[in-house]
């Protein structure tokens, strides 16, 4: 058991720092990889195949903060990304806008234990 | 129909909470007829909650949408077996599910047991109190009998839910999950009774591998489905969730192991004490990040009411667990002590130490977000790097070992017994490990010490049987006379083929990505794909795109057809093409997107070998049916050690 646990120390010590996940209201003044999670806003414009790649805004997942991050995504869109999906994306904050690593976007299952809401009849 | 369900649930909870009640008065006041009572009482909440369960199924066959419950997971046009696999879908579904397969667990237990009655005694009203949390949680928390006028149509199913494979995959995670209770409710009976010899282990070995194998199956069974359906050509992200269900299967792994020291030679009955309350807490763990939404996860489960409930039972188990083993310290140490650390023993709780260091260490990740935040007032998360680490460091040393363990002596092995043991696994890995390297598999050194190890496990294995067969004159009388050693060697058999799996498809896997238009192509490990075109495709409830990629390589020539679809209300979704190569058991596994105009963009995976992991789930199967299959010479053995009481019955 002692081993393991200086196996772990080490490897914590030396690598296992983590990266930060944070959401858009808690992005700014991140200059380092980081993991932004939060729900897209918006349209989405652009090809994530093209030169300029795929281009969307992500809000708060909870709460009422009006931070909104503009990212810019190339590589394979996972399955059912669209507006409103809540999204993991890992990337750094460059003069403003959130430019993701390629392939690194992944779309959160829609939850099966989703809240209940209301059913309009 | 809801009413009836409700009544169901509020007798099963009402049932639960008096056997709970009666069956602790009786054992702490011994009073063998209201023990007796309380007994039935437990028996009786499985009818109920099967009443409450077949009322949700029937209002699911109907799309009753005048449940909540149905309108939220299922729609009109989703097909039945779709429908009636909601029942575990949601929340209060799956919380059902778990009432009543506990109920129907206790329920045998109790029937199989009724002889062992001090043992059963206070067994009864642990049972009794994890059911009742559950029932709790259903009659006054979260209903799945809550009811409102019936909406035009149903909230329906996530496609890639709409899988065969998730008609099993969530039920056989719940029967692991809650198979857990099994031996946990009858270690803590014994700490409760006093009477901690081997009896509850003896009584709980088959409950404990059944749950076991479920968890595993389970496991594999949602691998398989992410990675036919979800279409990144991966089968675990070492996600929360996904940890949730590996971390109590490594505790229950320890815990298999090590209760046949205890058997044999009556050593660490602390140990298995806390392992049987880790696996059990764990479990229970899983259940709580599923739903409190307090860890970020791809699956994205929401926040409920249920996450704080879920904690607070987590913290009364585990403080009730430790409190009872402290309590009882003086009672499970033994005079038996490790004569050797080269002996069969040694090398279980080398194995011991190896899984519950991979299990917390997988805990550690899972918390880090939480932790970081409490201490560092940042949330952060370790990734792929941080777990495939541990994996190398404790699950290369696990693996190395399974081929160790089974030919170490009992007690005491001499060196020069080892050297002859030895000599023939060690010499059919060094010339594996030599040969690879010849053959370019130096490339990656986890994947080159995984096939040397795993070879070494093989060899080990084949001359356990070969040896076995001489003495006995017959592979199957050998099998029979020691199902348990032999079905433990097949599961052994069956981590190598998935060691050697993982590694294949993951170390040696080539991945190619490329914009083409009709007529280019894209070349990867030995493959030439070319792109023919495509074409749209129309279903009920999408639309979507199949490209022709015609591929030629290894001697083979065959079409994979990828594409997209998307879903009128979900979005899209990929689907991959998945081409089986019998020979090299790998797989050419692609995806496709429409980048612009008439071009895609291919993504091609070629994984070598990963097919020998779904090859291990069926050789995992048989080793644990044939490991837990009735044994009459061992029954017979039991009878003979506990003939002063009645011996305690397993499943």
């Amino acid at each position: 058991m002692a081993a393991a646990l200086a196996v772990f120390v080490v490897y914590t010590a030396l690598a296992g720092n983590g990266v930060a996940q944070l959401t858009p209201s808690t992005l700014a003044g991140h200059s380092g990889d980081v993991t932004l999670v939060g729900a897209v806003v918006g349209k989405t414009h652009g090809d994530s195949y093209a030169k300029g790649g795929m281009r969307f805004r992500l809000k708060d997942v909870q709460g009422k903060s009006a931070a909104r991050v503009p990212v810019v995504y190339h590589g394979s869109v996972p399955d059912l990304f669209k507006t409103g999906r809540h999204v993991v994306v890992e990337g750094t904050l460059r003069n403003g806008v959130f430019v993701a690593k390629p392939g690194s976007l992944v779309t959160k299952c829609p939850s099966k234990y989703a809240p209940a809401k209301s059913a309009k009849t | 129909m809801a009413p009836l369900g409700r009544a169901a649930l509020l007798l099963a909870f009402g049932l639960v909470a008096y056997a709970l009640i009666a069956g602790s008065y009786a054992a702490w006041k011994r009073r063998r007829r209201l023990a007796l009572s309380a007994q039935n009482a437990l028996l009786a909440a499985f009818p109920a909650a099967l009443v409450a369960a077949i009322v949700l199924i029937v209002a699911l066959a109907r799309r009753n949408l005048t449940f909540v419950y149905v309108w939220q997971h299922t729609s009109k046009k989703l097909p039945l077996g779709y429908a009636l696999s909601a029942f575990w879908g949601g929340q209060e579904g799956s919380l059902l599910l778990w009432l009543l397969v506990l109920t129907g667990y206790a329920g045998l237990a109790v029937l199989l047991n009724r002889r062992s009655r001090e043992l059963m005694a206070w067994t009864v009203p642990v049972f009794a109190l994890v059911a009742g949390f559950f029932a709790l949680m259903l009659c006054f928390v979260s209903s799945p009998f809550n009811v409102q006028p019936a909406p035009p149509d149903g909230r329906g199913m996530v496609p890639s839910l709409q899988n065969p494979y998730m008609l099993a995959h969530p039920p056989l995670l719940y029967l692991g999950y809650v198979g857990l209770t099994v031996p946990f409710a009858f270690a803590m009976g014994a700490l409760l009774s006093g009477r901690t010899d081997e009896r509850w282990i003896v009584a709980t070995r088959r409950w404990t591998l059944a749950a076991w194998t479920f968890l595993g199956v389970g496991q594999l069974i949602g691998a398989h489905w992410a990675y036919v359906e979800i279409g990144w050509g991966g089968y675990y992200a070492w996600d929360p969730v996904e940890n949730a269900a590996l971390m109590p299967w490594l505790a229950a792994t320890a815990f298999l192991h090590s209760v046949m020291i205890q058997e044999k030679r009556g050593m660490l009955k602390v140990w298995n004490m806390v392992l049987v309350a880790l696996a059990f807490n764990l479990s229970l763990f899983g259940t709580f990040l599923t739903r409190s939404g307090v860890i970020n996860s791809i699956h994205s489960f929401s926040e409920s009411s249920l996450g704080a409930w879920f904690l607070g039972f987590i913290v009364l188990m585990t403080v009730v667990s430790v409190t009872l083993i402290r309590w009882r310290l003086p009672l499970l140490r033994t005079k038996t002590k490790l004569e050797s650390l080269v002996s069969r023993e040694a090398t279980f709780l080398y194995n011991n130490l190896l899984l519950v260091a991979l299990c917390l260490t997988i805990l550690w990740g899972v918390l880090y977000p939480i932790l970081s935040e409490a201490v560092r007032g940042e949330t952060r998360s370790v990734s792929k790097p941080y777990y495939d680490f541990f994996l190398h460091t404790f699950g290369l040393p696990l693996l190395l070992l399974m081929g160790i363990g089974p030919l170490v002596a009992w007690r005491r092995a001499s060196l020069r017994s080892l050297g002859r043991t030895f000599l023939i696994p060690f010499t059919v890995a060094v010339a594996t490990g030599v040969v690879l390297l010849v053959l370019g598999f130096g490339s990656s050194w986890p994947g080159l010490v995984t096939y040397t190890f795993s070879a070494f496990v093989a060899a080990s294995i084949v001359l356990e049987f070969v040896r076995g067969r001489a003495a006995t004159g017959s592979l199957r009388r050998l099998v029979a006379r020691n199902r348990r050693r032999y079905g433990g060697y097949i599961v052994h058999a069956s981590v190598v083929l998935l060691a050697i799996g993982i590694a294949g498809s993951s170390a040696y896997q080539t991945v190619r990505e490329r914009v083409v238009r009709p007529g280019q192509s894209l070349e990867a490990a030995g493959y030439t794909l070319t792109y023919l075109g495509s074409s749209g495709i129309r279903g009920p409830n999408y639309t979507g795109f199949r490209a022709a990629i015609a591929v030629t390589g290894h001697g083979e020539r065959f079409t994979l057809h990828p594409g997209m679809n998307d879903y009128n209300i979900e979005g899209p979704a990929n689907e991959a093409s998945i081409y089986h190569d019998p020979r090299s058991l790998g797989d050419v596994f692609t995806t496709a997107q429409i980048a612009t105009g008439n071009q895609i963009d291919l993504k091609v995976e070629v994984k070598p070998l990963i097919n020998l992991i779904w090859v291990a789930g069926f050789v995992f199967v048989a080793g644990a049916l044939i490991a837990m299959w009735p044994d009459a010479v061992e029954q017979r053995r039991l009878a003979a050690r506990y003939a002063a009481g009645a011996a305690p019955a397993g499943i």
